[in-house]
């Protein structure tokens, strides 16, 4: 089942469109959202969260419009960014115990499982944790309310491979909970790791936004793995 | 109190801010300008805006589960938690001025403008311009503090000017009346200032609303 339809998302900036961006992320499932810098995921992303104002389309959470129905929308979502970069000077602590005040459904059990997992101190503040740290910290803020939705922007960017595999296996686990977890990323072999549907973004269009097993019978060729399939049509896309 | 203005106190707002509201206490200096408490207030919750943006509080804000008018609405409750808190350091020292000092030589030799109940009405008013020019002009970007607040601090200043003129000019010496003197007519300018006050304050939280619903984060 759906958990998150985008339809027709359109942003005009001066050199760069995003043009009819449509695809759903259902229910239990890992959806990677790929394309190289500058395809407009994060974009993509942003419209998603009505932190930018589209020229068109619409987003759909739970079967329910974003528009009129943002607070409660925003309580069932969790988003992290790549990096956390606000309030660099102030504890942890104190800006966790600020956030959790938003969320009804905030689970102190799951927060401290994970500041475990993740290694993370709460005397520290942002500016002193490395960039790897920053995103598990922000993801540890995403994994903390019950959130039935992640919407992850770049989570696994500027991790270590131990991290990377530690985050995914940590998605994997969310799918089992039910939890739809959609990530953008430029790191091919994240999404042949765990993902289970793809949505490919190239100059600001969809290409396909499908099961990862439709996509290889669609557009891969004999022997080849995800990521030469993707090298090969984002090369094409370059020589054209 | 609200979860979005305990945010706003304790993780964006500048301790200057705090601070600054000792500035209403200016009311009490004689042969000064005392409008520049006013002034010096809006200064420290200007301080404010710039320590938030360096820590990208609106992004943060606007990703919290509340809707972007909620964005607004705290930024605004914040500033006039920061003014009332001024004001009513105006108020007391005003009343004490207006009762035990009322004969005081030191401010009835004062060429400027005496701390009565027109002064907290003009207060008022120059707060109520930080929050017209200022905080709207701030909503339209949600970035962009500097132009805003030297519109408001020219503006600011003018408005100062005039209303420590203005009891110089024949027929409006009431203005400038010590102790309970002309109690009406100073009524009557508290009240004139509040309303502009409320109505200043008013419009721009309606277009910050419209406009913040606008802008790419």
């Amino acid at each position: 089942m759906s958990i998150v339809e985008v339809r027709d998302i359109v942003k005009e900036y001066p050199s760069f469109r995003l043009e009819k961006v449509s695809f759903n992320v259902d229910e239990g499932k890992i959806t990677g959202f790929i394309g190289r810098n500058g395809a407009g995921k994060t974009t993509t992303i942003k419209s998603m969260l009505n932190l930018i104002h589209t020229d068109g389309g619409e987003v759909d959470y739970f079967g329910k419009p974003l528009q009129g129905n943002e607070t409660d929308v925003k309580r069932r979502i969790g988003y992290s960014t790549g990096t956390v970069n606000w309030y660099p000077r102030k504890k942890i602590r104190d800006i966790v115990n600020i956030e959790k005040r938003f969320y009804d459904t905030w689970d102190e059990a799951a927060y401290r499982k994970y500041m475990e997992l993740f290694n993370l101190d709460e005397s520290k503040t942002p500016m002193e944790l490395s960039e790897g740290m920053k995103v598990k910290f922000n993801l540890l803020m995403a994994l903390s309310h019950g959130a039935e939705v992640l919407i992850l922007d770049e989570p696994t960017s500027g991790l270590d491979p131990f991290s990377r595999n530690e985050l995914l296996d940590v998605f994997t686990g969310l799918k089992n909970d039910g939890v739809a977890v959609f990530f953008s990323t430029h790191i091919i072999s994240d999404i042949e790791k765990c993902a289970d549907d793809i949505v490919y973004i190239s100059k600001g269009k969809i290409v396909a936004a499908m099961p990862k097993e439709g996509f290889m019978e669609k557009f891969s060729e004999e022997g080849e793995t995800l990521e030469d399939t993707m090298l090969r049509m984002e090369r094409g896309d370059f020589n054209e | 109190m609200s979860n979005i203005m305990l945010k706003e106190l304790k993780l964006s707002a500048s301790p200057l801010a705090y601070i600054f509201i000792a500035f209403g206490l200016m009311f009490f200096i004689p042969g000064y300008p005392i409008l520049c408490g006013a002034f010096f207030i809006t200064l420290g919750l200007f301080q404010s805006f710039q320590a938030a943006r360096e820590a990208n509080d609106i992004v943060f804000s606007s990703l919290l589960p509340i809707a972007k008018k909620d964005v607004v609405k705290g930024k605004y409750l914040f500033v006039l938690l920061i003014e009332g808190f001024g004001f009513l350091l105006m108020v007391i020292a005003a009343i004490v001025r207006m009762t035990a000092l009322a004969d005081a030589p030191v401010y009835r030799q004062n060429a400027l403008m005496n701390a009565n109940l027109f002064a907290l009405g003009a207060a008022l008013v120059i707060f109520g311009l930080f929050n017209l020019i200022f905080l709207g002009g701030f909503f339209k970007t949600a970035y962009k503090i500097g132009r805003p607040f030297v519109i408001y601090i020219i503006a600011g200043f003018v408005m100062i000017f005039v209303f420590e003129a203005l009891h110089h000019v024949p027929g409006l010496e009431a203005l400038n009346s010590f102790g309970t003197e002309n109690m009406g007519l100073q009524m009557i300018l508290l009240i004139a200032g509040a309303v502009l006050f409320i109505i200043m304050t008013g419009l721009s939280y309606k277009s910050a609303c419209k406009n913040f619903e606008k802008i790419d984060l």
